[in-house]
């Protein structure tokens, strides 16, 4: 595999990557700092959902779902237990992935656009369900705070975030390199001519959602215990639930790079904008942004990038 | 020696119609039958019944001596069942190699991911119906018709196939794609593959077929010889109309 020419040049992409972002703040203030932790955090969700719907097609709008189970489960074992973080973030993964599977009953039988409303169903419900079912266990509309930190200060968790960030990029990137890849995407294409290839859909389809919750899982969790608090309305939110979307779509969903390329795009975009527009009329801009990207090249930045790179080397040998 | 594949009595109905009514045939093992019928007589619903991509009113199809209606259509496949579509169905976005992937793919998940696909495997496959390495790395739309209609035969072959149903294999094709698809057929069947073969092209079907079912309207009208069948007074008043 290490001898594939091909492999060779991408593996260097990778190592790049990852020293730019290991020798990042050298440059950075830490506020800037503060916005990478936020983008790596929105990159990790949304590559989450793109392993997900990016790859077999079953577009989820439920997602912060996912993500809300993990913050809650690990938020209400560290505050009402004191339960230790290495023990509470590794619960609140497996309670993302009984939730997945939870998530994955609807999608035996529909698909389009009932599994993606079923799906924003099941954000809702849990959205209701915080506020009003035992306040007193989940904080109710104020939610948790005081809950214990991972790390302090911004170096460190931008060194964490960015690590976990890098490490599920490159497994996932891994794994979709593999056979197992490209039978997820041709699910995507052709669900039932997959079957009557001799694949097992069920399990297949069962698989990228157990990545995809275990993968939202890590995010979510770490991302509580890096706020340190969690609210109903900050978790199981339409913008929260559009930045991830737009962050994979307006990279170029089913490449791994390109959900990474949209969530630093989005939240710098969001915060350069701060300034000018407060409020959440912000949301409009970007979705403005995202909708004309999306028109010029549906398949996302990632690909508007890639053919002005080429240009420019076919510019070169000219 | 029981058949390879039975039908007993199957039926299919949408609503108020019966797509395929009380059907029986079988095929032996190793024997090349061919299946014609007018359009809308019910053939492709007959093979959307053997893979379970429709589900019967009623009736059996036992495959190999035992009784299959329970099983999904992956392990249908898994036992050497496979079909091609009359309207070729590749994976659009994929290159030709990957399609062919799809079909040599192993059950189990876990194989999926440590083994590495074998792209010589899947060349040999390519070759078998004729293509290049020009057209291994093609996408489906940029393939001819006749070229599709190979891709869609790769891509059941790398099944590994020991029945294969065949949804008019030569529908747009030239004279001479007929004539490297004939042979390819008859190259396999002497590798002991048994085929049902849907077609409206007779003449390209007689050469390939031990024997020949007619149908129309669901039923069956006629059994026997491709002569036979051809004779058959009930035969020809479906073809013409009458
Ligand atoms: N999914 C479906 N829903 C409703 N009716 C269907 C469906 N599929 C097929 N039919 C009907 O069943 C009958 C048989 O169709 P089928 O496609 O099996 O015919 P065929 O023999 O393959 O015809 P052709 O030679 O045109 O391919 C037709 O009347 C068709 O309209
Ligand atoms: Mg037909």
């Amino acid at each position: 595999m290490l001898s594939d020419p091909g492999m060779r040049k991408y593996l260097v992409g990778w190592a790049l990557f990852g020293v730019a972002l290991l020798l990042f703040p050298q440059v950075a203030t830490s506020g800037t700092l503060r916005i990478f932790i936020f983008a790596n955090f929105i990159a990790i969700f949304a590559m989450s959902w793109d392993i997900l719907s990016g790859r077999t097609g079953y577009i989820s709008f439920g997602h912060p779902f996912l993500i809300g189970i993990a913050a809650y489960t690990s938020a209400m074992l560290t505050y009402h237990l004191q339960t230790p973080l290495y023990f509470s973030i590794p619960l609140g993964v497996i309670a993302t992935m009984v939730g997945g599977t939870l998530f994955f009953l609807p999608a035996l039988r529909i698909r389009g656009t009932y599994f993606a409303l079923v799906t924003l169903a099941f954000m809702e419900l849990m959205y209701q369900l915080t506020q009003v079912m035992r306040p007193d266990i989940t904080g109710g509309t104020r939610g948790l705070s005081g809950l214990p930190t991972l790390l302090t200060g911004a170096l460190p968790n931008y060194y964490l975030s960015s690590a976990v960030m890098f490490v599920i990029a490159f497994c996932l990137w891994l794994l979709i390199r593999t056979r197992l890849g490209t039978a997820l995407s041709a699910i995507s294409m052709d669900e039932d001519a997959v079957k009557s290839s001799g694949l097992d859909t069920t399990k297949l389809k069962l698989f990228a959602f157990m990545v995809s919750a275990f993968v939202a899982g890590v995010g979510g969790t770490l991302y509580v215990h890096y706020l340190g608090s969690i609210a109903p309305r900050a978790i199981f939110d339409i913008n929260f639930l559009f930045t991830i979307l737009i962050a994979a779509l307006l990279g170029g969903a089913s490449t791994i790079i390109g959900p990474i390329m949209g969530a630093f795009f989005l939240t710098f975009l969001l915060e350069y904008l701060r300034p000018y527009i407060p409020g959440t009329e912000r949301y409009f801009i970007y979705g403005s942004i995202a909708l004309i990207v999306y028109v010029l090249e549906p398949k996302g930045l990632h690909h508007i990038i890639q053919r002005l790179y080429g240009a420019l080397m076919r510019g070169k040998q000219a | 020696m029981s058949p390879l594949l039975e039908l007993r009595n199957i039926t299919k109905r949408f609503g108020g119609l019966t797509a395929v009514n009380e059907l029986s045939y079988h095929v032996e093992e190793g024997e090349s039958l061919g299946l014609i019928g007018p359009n809308g007589a019910g053939k492709t619903t007959t093979f959307n019944l053997i893979m379970d991509e429709f589900q019967l009113t009623s009736g059996q199809i036992i495959y190999r001596g035992t009784n299959i209606e329970k099983l999904p259509t992956h392990k249908r496949v898994q036992e050497g069942i496979v079909r091609t579509y009359q309207v070729p169905r590749p994976f659009h976005e994929m290159p030709v190699s990957d399609n062919i992937r799809i079909g040599m793919m192993p059950e189990n998940i876990g194989k999926m991911i440590a083994e590495a696909p074998d792209p010589d495997a899947e060349m040999a496959i390519a070759r078998s119906v004729g293509f290049g390495e020009r057209e291994f790395a093609m996408y489906p739309g940029e393939l001819s018709m006749g070229d599709l209609r190979r891709l869609e035969l790769a891509r059941t072959i790398a099944a590994g196939p020991k029945l294969l149903l065949l949804d008019e294999v030569f529908a747009g094709l030239t004279v001479a794609e007929i004539g490297q698809i004939t042979e390819l057929l008859l190259e396999k069947r002497k590798d002991g593959l048994t085929y049902i073969i849907v077609s409206h092209d007779l003449r390209s079907l007689a050469p390939l077929v031990d024997r020949v079912v007619a149908m129309s309207f669901g039923a069956l009208l006629s059994e026997g010889s491709f002569d036979e069948v051809l004779a058959d007074e009930k035969v020809q008043e479906a073809y013409l109309g009458t």
